[in-house]
């Protein structure tokens, strides 16, 4: 190709300032409402399904009335209500007495467990595979198998009470019982989750680290009290607020194991909502509860999101 | 522990090799009681784990009443198959399998389209007001169903006939949850760490953004893909409350809400409810042992990408 060739074709391929500030900005709307066609198939249903019911949510609780009928505006009628509600106020404490058992529970049996399979990794993988098949298990039928270990005349529990000469205990006769059956369904369930989580939060831990701590002369316990603890503690605050968020949210196991009793003992924040609004219509109180457990989430949320900041901003500075 | 050891050539003499010898000999026996305890406390926790879906056989292959018999009969002496008969039989299992099968299913194919699509835009595209919509996302990253069911009931069940929606619908089961944040938050972050030099050069050879995603995005997010898919058909599958709320007749629930209703239909039947839970369980434990690794990653991935 010639020199006078390739400027030419040189030339036919530039663009003038003018022609490339139109043609890049018809080039960028273009993009730019392409983007809007991307997002708008879930744009529609997200703020159909999610945001507009946030807002609805809330209006709602200021109303009586609407899942039968057509609602109507009573303003702060049913804040007062369940102010004074002692069932709530005992949903509540039920709820986070729950989350606190079980979170202890679980995260200590998970810790102790990832800190075994991050050790001995031989045949790791059956160990690994055998903690996730209760994750499987949808809630409800985690409840009706837990009937099976905890049922007054056929519960292995009590059977096993009765082979060593006790009596049988009426399980579901008695609140804290209860509640810690519901515990355990849940431990039950999230434990090989918990185990993985943590095990993978584990080998998160630079083995340089570790190394330089055993040259010093730390021992096993110490090195974990110091090195890996103060390293996973970012990750456990983290993994510990979602776990209270979606702990918070109980109710399969309550349904189908106690049904809240005996005496509301274990009705918590989700159960006295569906209760109220689908079994005894009491709508207002459940929108103005629906709202509590709402807000209750979010600052739940903003927590995590302020603890995932300052681990980024801590790694950052590291 | 071979640094002392060494410590211990330099200085010591005969005695206290001998010293060191003695408690490495301890050391190694302690090191091998202490393996064998681990691997006990392993196994411990992996019957725990297993063991409640094994012990289930036995109430489903006995009559319900041999359940009160002391002492126990766990290994029963003739199979009776007759509480699955009655599951298959006497109520509405069959359906309640489809069902699930259909609702999942369903939010699952339109889950990933809809999430791929906004993720792709969020991760790859400018365009005004891509930070504000993506903190909207983000921020209703947690927002329970209970919180929300009220509206959500009370909209679906108003929804005119032509819509086909509504109470006792497919679509009314299907429609409010295919809106996960979760979905596109991890599709984001996916689509995120692809190397940007491959869209911008079909860019440049004029490829639309269409065909872009198309053809070069969607064939390297396949992992990402699969992940999602099985993250949100278990999130369904176990879905609870919303079918509960959502569905009134026996025909329209799905297996969670059906199997809960076996309890206290007639006198709480034991053996339906156990030969109904071993049938659930079964095909769902044979497919994870078939696709393990991507279960484990999509389980990891809801709370680990983040």
């Amino acid at each position: 190709m010639s020199a006078e060739e390739t400027e030419a074709a040189w030339n036919r391929l530039t663009l003038s300032p003018d022609q490339f500030r139109r043609a890049s900005s018809r080039y960028r709307r273009r993009r730019g409402s392409a983007a809007y066609l991307f997002i708008l198939p879930y744009f529609i249903p997200f703020l159909a399904f999610l945001v507009v019911p946030v807002f609805w949510s809330i209006w709602l609780s200021f109303n009586k009335g609407g899942i039968l009928d057509s609602p109507h505006f009573v303003g702060l009628q049913n804040w007062r209500e369940i102010a004074g509600d002692t069932e709530l106020t005992g949903s509540i404490k039920n709820t986070a007495i729950y989350a606190v058992e079980a979170i202890l529970l679980v995260f200590t049996l998970a810790l102790l467990l990832a800190l075994l399979l991050n050790r001995y990794r031989k045949g790791s993988n059956v160990f690994k595979l055998a903690l996730y098949v209760p994750l499987l298990a949808p809630a409800v039928l985690v409840g009706l198998i837990w009937q099976f270990v905890t049922n007054y005349d056929f519960g292995l529990f009590n059977l096993i009470l009765t082979s060593l000469g006790f009596g049988r205990v009426n399980i579901f006769g008695n609140g804290t019982l209860a509640l810690l059956t519901i515990v355990f369904a849940e431990v039950w369930r999230g434990l090989g989750f918990w185990t993985l989580y943590f095990l993978a939060s584990l080998q998160s831990v630079p083995e340089e680290l570790l190394d330089a701590a055993r040259v010093d002369g730390a021992k096993g316990v110490q090195r974990f009290r110091r090195v890996t603890i103060p390293m996973l503690r970012p990750m456990l605050l983290f993994a510990a607020v979602i776990a209270i968020i979606a702990n918070f949210q109980v109710f399969d196991t309550v349904y189908v194991l106690t049904q809240g009793g005996p005496y509301q003992s274990t009705s918590t924040l989700v159960w006295f909502i569906w209760k109220r609004l689908f079994q005894f219509q009491q709508t207002g109180q459940g929108y103005a509860a629906a709202v509590l457990l709402l807000g209750i989430i979010l600052v739940l949320t903003a927590i995590s999101f302020w603890l995932l900041g300052s681990r980024r901003r801590h790694e950052r500075a590291a | 522990m071979a640094a002392p050891g060494a410590a211990l050539d330099d200085f010591g003499g005969a005695e206290a090799h001998a010293d060191y010898a003695g408690a490495a000999r301890r050391n190694r026996g302690f090191r091998a009681g202490k393996s064998v305890a681990s691997y006990l406390v392993l196994v411990l926790f992996a019957l725990i784990a297993v063991g409640p879906f094994v012990y289930l056989l036995s109430p489903s292959l006995r009559q319900s009443y041999e359940l009160f018999t002391y002492p126990p009969q766990w290994i029963p002496h003739t199979v009776y198959w007759g509480n699955f008969g009655r599951v298959l039989h006497e109520t509405s299992y069959y359906r309640w399998g489809l069902n699930t099968f259909i609702f999942a299913t369903a939010v699952t194919l339109i889950t990933l389209v809809l999430d791929t699509l906004a993720g792709y835009a969020f991760a790859r595209l400018r365009f005004a007001g891509r930070t504000a919509l993506f903190a909207l996302v983000i921020s209703t990253l947690m927002i329970p169903t209970a919180a929300i069911i009220a509206p959500l009931y009370i909209m679906i069940s108003r929804l005119p006939a032509w819509t086909h929606a509504g109470v006792n619908t497919y679509l009314g089961l299907i429609l409010p949850m295919v809106c996960s944040p979760l979905g596109v938050f991890m599709m984001r972050q996916f689509i995120s760490t692809l190397p940007e030099g491959l869209v911008e050069a079909a860019r440049l050879d004029g490829a639309s953004e269409f065909q872009i995603f198309r053809r070069i995005v969607l064939p390297l997010i396949k992992p990402a893909i699969v992940v999602l898919g099985i993250f949100t058909f278990m999130m369904q599958w176990v879905n609870f409350l919303w079918p509960l709320v959502i569905t009134t007749t026996d025909s329209m629930k799905t297996l969670t809400v059906g199997v809960a209703s076996l309890q206290g239909q007639f006198v709480t039947d034991w053996g339906v409810i156990s030969a109904a839970a071993v049938m659930t369980m079964a095909p769902v434990i044979v497919v994870f042992l078939i696709f393990q690794r991507w279960f484990v990653q999509a389980s990891m991935a809801g709370a680990l990408k983040q």
